[in-house]
């Protein structure tokens, strides 16, 4: 007896919706084994990092200000992937948008009005599209790999942002530390309602995804974009132009990684300071995958990573586990969702070693 | 090769279940030493997974193979070369960005040193007359050439069997003729050959014994020298065969579709360049552009497609309308509609629905999409039309488009242009690797589109497709098209000349046949 993978005729619907089910299951067992091994309560620690922030109401407000940003960065990242155009540089797109926004902010900081904010977003959103446009440009014009371009834009934009801390950005009354002023109220993302924490960014995560679902099924763009993505020739054929597509995909998922940039930074930070960047970029391309490229999909995975975020704190605090467990989920739920996704072109048959063969 | 030698291969009983359809129902033939013995079918009839398990891709469920009288499992294709049983598929499986020789030396069992390697498919391809040069990269051959490739890989392993699976459906006649010459060689030399196809005469001409299979069933195992093609044709099909209706004695209107002087530089490193091509289809006319695969056809497609839009606007016009520099979206609008010959990938995004890619070209033109979104229900409905229109299999508009098999999805792409009452259509290869059933409609639905008045371009390197087929005939080589001729005038050894590179210029004559470079003067 031996175990063969067998090429479905269609791709399984089933297991497209499964696999993430099935990552996310053994994510947990496999953590609770790895926890155990290395002297931890295993199955404990799974418990706590998995539903304590489903059990707490107290957490939910939590969960809702980490969802945002990788629900909005996680759409734009599902329509690029989509077009098979791999933008790995969200994070520094979601750095660039906080810049974009707090350069307004520092521009600002003596006025008020009702425009300021919208000011701060329209820029950050200009921000991240304008870094995305670097590597759409070199990819349209030359040829050159996004995946690179991008991966290595992340890291330029974080030396930049530490560049504008500690010099021309830098709070003179903030004592010399690397951080920028306080914003004003102007200048702040308003709560929903008083005494929470949730801020605006999250019903605008909602209605982002809500937007990009109805575009992506409905549009031309939308088809243009799974065109471009799935057969470029029949694209071609179809009049849709590649470079098009790739510049289009590229504006959007570095506009909406900008904007939640720029909501992050004027809403939980109110600031810039080194430590914003906190990994949401990277975090969001797990959740295009686990959203299974699909804006509603992203809402959902969203929520789940953000309770391996939240739920890893809270094991931090009353467990004692090292705030890298939360890394180790966040990675084998990536791990196990691509092994899955095996499962959703090929089947699992098991033959007599006997009869044998290989698949072509 | 006395008659009471045992048969090289032998099946008896071979059954072969997928979910859902018997592939194989209680097979058996035998295969003699040194026979060409022809495995003729439709698509779908359950050819290609008999050959899978002979060759040890899959196993049957039920029955017997036996080689050489005795009874043996095939675990692996390994195993299966080992035996000295070697294959030609139809769809090649070669990596694009290496070189011939590397393509072999990545599919050989044993580690060969390039030097010698390389010698010993210079002496393979000496010995049976394939022209190909080891270091040429893959993405720069045409079909045909990619189909030498695989055979010199399988005759490398000097096999007791060649299974050939739709070898002749990229070829020209004189290819044809050369890769006849090739089988015949071999089977002289004792190598028995199981010869899949659909092309009739070819059986003819070539095959001591046909076995048809419909159905996943053997229907008859006959001599195909004393079957006519018809009769064999009505076992295969299981039916009587339409051939095609041309009214007699129509008359061709005005000057439709013209093409002046339209130039392209060549694709990639190794492509074709188009050369001051100039034709003009009249209302009606079924015109066709014959030639070698690999002599600017790919090319040609994509300039009248708008897939590549040149920069003389007047080098196609349609009607008047100068259409050249536009892209494929604003000439459909115009009424210039195309069909590439690669159906999965090209002509249809395999992993989307049929509906999907009826909203992939008819959009604009039949309101699929208005104001920048789509008309699901109109989609649907346009889809369901072409299915019930041109007969196509399938389980409904919701079916994903790679999952219909090759003719079905034909004559879906065919029926999504020609529902669109396109005034230019322009086709290539429309029935590659189609079956005689789905051919034959394919044909009649373009014989019908000219009655309706509108202008056909048909590239194939099928010539008794466009003998049959076309009202006019003109020669692509080397990305020229040669003087156009009426087909009822047309002499094919000319045919053949113009095709093998012949226009008379000294220079131009000595220019082998698929390997013709694109000459930046």
């Amino acid at each position: 007896m031996q175990l063969r993978l067998e090429k479905r005729a269609q791709p399984s619907r089933t297991m497209l919706y499964a696999a993430p089910i099935l990552a996310v299951l053994l994510t947990m067992v496999v953590g609770a084994i790895l926890f155990s091994v290395i002297g931890y309560d295993g199955i404990g620690a799974v418990l706590e990092i998995f539903t304590r922030p489903l059990t707490n109401p107290l957490k939910w407000q939590d969960l809702g200000v980490k969802a945002a940003p990788l629900i909005i960065i996680g759409v734009g990242l599902s329509i690029a992937y989509r077009a098979n155009v791999w933008n790995i540089g969200a994070e520094g797109q979601y750095v660039a948008g906080a810049l974009g926004g707090t350069a307004v902010a520092l521009l600002t900081m003596k006025m008020q009005g009702p425009w300021i904010l919208p000011a701060m977003i329209l820029f950050g959103i200009l921000a991240g599209m304008a870094l995305a446009a670097i590597p759409a440009f070199l990819k349209t014009q030359f040829d050159v790999n996004e995946i690179l371009t991008t991966l290595m834009l992340n890291y330029a934009v974080v030396q930049l942002l530490y560049f504008l801390l500690r010099t021309v950005w830098k709070d003179p009354m903030g004592f010399s530390f690397p951080k920028t002023p306080l914003f004003t109220a102007s200048q702040s993302l308003p709560y929903l309602w008083p005494g929470t924490i949730l801020h605006w960014g999250v019903p605008i995560a909602l209605l982002v995804a809500v937007l990009a679902w109805f575009v992506m099924s409905r549009s031309v763009f939308g088809f243009q974009v799974r065109v471009v993505g799935s057969a470029p020739h029949a694209a071609r054929y179809g009049g849709f132009s590649a470079k098009r597509a790739i510049w289009l995909v590229m504006l959007v998922s570095g506009g909406l990684a900008g904007l939640a940039g720029v909501l992050e930074a004027a809403g939980p930070f109110r600031q810039l300071v080194p430590a914003f960047p906190t990994g949401y970029g990277f975090t969001a391309i797990i959740v295009a995958f686990l959203g299974r490229l699909n804006p509603l999909g992203v809402v959902i995975a969203g929520i789940v990573l953000a309770i391996s975020y939240v739920g890893g704190e809270v094991a931090q605090t009353t467990m004692g586990l090292p705030s890298a467990a939360t890394g180790i989920f966040q990675g084998m739920l990536l791990f196990f969702l691509l092994a899955g996704d095996v499962l959703v072109r090929y089947r699992v048959r098991a033959v007599s070693t006997r009869a044998s063969g290989e698949t072509a | 090769m006395g008659t009471d030698q045992k048969p090289r291969l032998e099946l008896s009983g071979i059954t072969k279940r997928f979910p859902g359809v018997l592939a194989n129902d209680n097979v058996s033939f035998a295969v003699q030493p040194g026979a060409i013995h022809a495995l003729l079918g439709e698509n779908g009839a359950g050819k290609s997974t008999l050959v899978k398990m002979i060759y040890g891709i899959m196993s049957p469920d039920a029955g017997d193979i036996r080689w050489n009288g005795e009874v043996i499992r095939v675990a692996n294709p390994k195993a299966a070369r080992k035996l000295g049983i070697g294959m030609v598929f139809q769809h090649f499986s070669l990596f694009e960005a290496l070189t011939v020789l590397e393509n072999i030396a990545l599919g050989m069992d044993a580690k060969i040193p390039a030097r010698e390697l390389e010698a010993r498919i210079r002496q393979v391809m000496d010995q049976y007359g394939l022209k190909l040069d080891p270091h040429r990269t893959v993405s720069t051959l045409s079909v045909g050439e990619r189909q030498r490739i695989e055979i010199v890989r399988a005759l490398l392993l000097n096999p007791k069997l060649l299974i050939m699976d739709e070898p002749t459906s990229v070829l020209t006649p004189q290819e044809v003729d050369q890769l006849f010459i090739v089988l015949r060689k071999l089977a002289a030399e004792g190598c028995s050959i199981l010869y899949i196809s659909h092309k009739l005469h070819e059986i003819k001409a070539l095959c001591d014994t046909a076995t048809i299979l419909r159905g996943g069933k053997l229907v008859d195992t006959c001599d195909p020298k004393v079957e006519t093609s018809r009769s064999m044709a009505e076992k295969m099909i299981g039916g009587n065969l339409k051939s095609i209706e041309k009214p007699q004695g129509r008359s061709l209107g005005t000057e439709k579709f013209v093409v002046n002087r339209l130039n392209l530089p060549a694709i990639g490193h190794f492509g074709t360049a188009l050369k001051d091509i100039t034709f003009t289809v009249r209302a009606g006319e079924i015109f066709g552009i014959a030639g070698v695969a690999g002599n600017g056809q790919t090319a040609l497609l994509l300039a009248l497609s708008g897939e590549e839009p040149v920069d003389d606007a007047g080098a196609i016009t349609l009607d008047g309308v100068p259409l050249g520099t536009l892209d494929a979206k604003r000439r459909r609008l115009e009424g210039l509609a195309a069909v590439p010959e690669e159906r999965n990938g090209h002509a249809a995004v395999p992993d989307f629905t049929l509906w999907d890619n009826a909203v992939l070209t008819a959009r604009d033109r039949l309101g699929l999409a208005l104001s920048g979104f789509i008309q699901p229900r109109a989609a649907r409905k346009y889809a369901g039309e072409v299915i019930s229109a041109f007969s196509v299999k399938a389980t409904g508009t919701e079916a994903v488009a790679g999952s219909l098999s090759g003719g079905n999805l034909q004559k879906y792409i065919m029926g999504r242009e020609i529902l669109q009452k396109p005034t230019a259509l322009v086709v290539s290869q429309p029935t590659w690797g189609v079956d005689a059933g789905a051919a034959a409609a394919i044909h009649q639905s373009l014989v019908d589109l000219a009655g309706a008045g509108s202008s056909i371009i048909v590239i194939s390197q099928d010539l008794d497709e466009l003998l049959s087929l076309c009202d006019t005939l003109a020669v692509i080589n080397g990305g020229r098209l040669s003087k156009p001729m009426r087909v009822s005038e047309a002499d094919i050894n000319e045919i053949g000349l113009l095709m093998g590179g012949v226009h008379g210029t000294p220079q131009e004559t000595h220019i082998e046949s698929g390997a013709v470079h694109a000459v930046t003067a």
